[in-house]
């Protein structure tokens, strides 16, 4: 339950905060809200020498919405503010949603969207609607920039693609198509403080007919090493008529690429069973919604 | 190498030395003196521990307190009005049954409080979504909610 001492550094700009990553490397973890890496310091899972607080630096938080541009919100941002924000809930529904439904009231107000993704963990519930969303994240440096997909950033459990002296800095997130709409779902063994053993994102624009899929993305979470995105649902649906045979095939598709394991959460087999629930009520949620805009 | 750290716990300033690998709860309980504030899993899931900073509800056994430096910091005394009364919260709590051994209550009252602050009058969905975080073992979350109801509305009505 005591964690092991360490020196704390709180930079107030990105420049003092890229000179210090840069400089301590390996020595220093990145410290954000906290709420995995303290809980991995007190059982003493890691021990690093420093912190380097980012949560300090105005320019790395905040939602900036331009319309017709789309969003970028600041890697430090709470997700609270994410749950909260009418705007974030207006164009991207699924990710407040799922922002909303991370632990508990506290662990919202405290942790933030960088960490979350961050943090890699197969059942985080925020990457599954991000990536969903066509996010891409801005890993920033005292050498610059670099742009990627947010799957791509992920690359594993707790894995990701932050070289030594990067800091995850932004979320990009496109401006949604016009007749579009997201929807978010888990499943756990109960609301609170627990761990998804499935969640699911799906996004889908519609033509002017209201009837056809102009293009679809389902993610799932907790199924694989990362959240993985369907290839065969789009392949099923892009360019027809949504009817519920097909809403049957898409989730039977889906099911066949999930890859999921047994744990102490959930079964390999009701995990399974999961990915088709989830996949049927979400394809149909977010038809119905994107039918209303 | 200890630090000197202020926090304005409760409108009154403290300089506190700390550790950086101190949390907010020993901080406050041992440092400060005000045991008010629980420590109970210490992992950030029972939500005993839960303080305000900024007035936003947090939790103070999986906080490092270097990193409230110069916050504003509202545990359970701090509720209680100036001329020593309950406040329409904590009386609610009282006259409602909402308490049986007690230990969760300051948690409870500090999440209800970051609650009714963003949220005058909350449904019960939203009672029930933003204090999830709060364990009670004697389970007497049905009373819990219903303080929370009345204090809402007590507040709601002008009640101090
Ligand atoms: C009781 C409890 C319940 C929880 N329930 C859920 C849940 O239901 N769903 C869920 O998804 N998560 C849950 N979590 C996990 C956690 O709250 C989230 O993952 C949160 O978003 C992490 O953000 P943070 O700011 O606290 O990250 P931190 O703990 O500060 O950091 C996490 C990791 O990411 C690194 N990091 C953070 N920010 C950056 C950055 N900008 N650039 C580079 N590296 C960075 C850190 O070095 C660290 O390795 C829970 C945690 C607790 C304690």
């Amino acid at each position: 339950m005591f964690m092991n001492n360490f020196e704390y550094f709180a930079p107030k700009t990105p420049g003092e905060a890229f000179e210090l990553v840069g400089r301590l490397g390996k020595k220093a973890k990145i410290l954000a809200g906290g709420t995995d890496l303290v809980i991995l310091m007190k059982d003493k899972i890691v021990s690093p020498e420093c912190l380097i607080d980012i949560t300090n630096i105005e320019e790395f938080e905040g939602i900036k919405y331009e319309p017709g541009k789309g969003m970028v919100i600041g890697a430090t941002t709470k997700n609270s503010e994410v749950q909260y924000s009418e705007i974030v809930k207006e164009k991207y529904y699924a990710l407040a949603y799922a922002a909303g439904e991370i632990g508990s009231s506290q662990v919202r107000h405290m942790g933030t969207i960088g960490g979350n993704s961050c943090n890699a963990s197969p059942s985080g519930e925020t990457p599954t609607p991000l990536v969903a969303l066509g996010a891409k994240v801005i890993v920033s440096s005292a050498a610059g920039d670099r742009e990627m997909p947010l799957e791509d950033f992920i690359t594993g459990v707790r894995r990701i693609d932050l070289k030594e002296g990067e800091i995850l800095t932004k979320f990009v997130l496109p401006e949604p198509a016009p007749k579009s709409a997201s929807r978010y779902a888990y499943m756990g063994a109960r609301d609170a403080n627990e761990i998804d053993c499935v969640n699911m994102a799906v996004n889908i624009e519609l033509e002017a007919d209201n009837q056809t899929v102009k293009s679809v993305r389902l993610v799932m979470g907790s199924v694989f090493v990362r959240p993985l995105v369907s290839a065969a649902v789009p392949a099923l649906l892009n360019g027809k008529k949504f009817s519920d045979e097909l809403v049957e095939k898409a989730a039977e598709a889906a099911q066949g690429e999930a890859k999921p394991i047994t744990d102490i959460r959930a079964s390999e087999e009701y995990r399974h069973t999961i990915v088709g629930v989830l996949a049927r009520r979400l394809l149909k949620e977010a038809f119905a919604a994107a039918q209303e805009v | 190498m200890k630090q000197l750290i202020s926090l304005e716990i409760n409108g009154h300033e403290y300089d506190v030395p700390v550790s950086p690998r101190d949390v907010l709860a020993d901080v406050i309980r041992k440092k400060v003196g005000l045991t008010g504030t629980k420590k109970g899993c210490g992992m950030g899931d029972c939500g005993a521990c839960t303080v305000l900073v900024e007035d936003k509800p947090v939790l103070s056994c999986i906080t490092l307190a270097i990193t409230c430096n110069g916050k504003k910091v509202t545990t359970v005394e701090g509720l209680t009005l100036p001329d020593g009364q309950l406040n329409p919260l904590q009386a609610a709590f009282v006259n409602h049954g909402a308490i049986q051994c007690g230990f969760c209550t300051p948690g409870m009252l500090m999440s209800a409080s970051g609650l009714l602050k963003r949220t005058p009058k909350p449904t019960l969905y939203d009672i029930k979504h933003e204090m999830s975080g709060n364990i009670c073992r004697c389970t007497g979350f049905k009373r819990i909610i219903g303080a929370i109801e009345l204090a809402s509305e007590a507040m709601s009505k002008g009640v101090k």
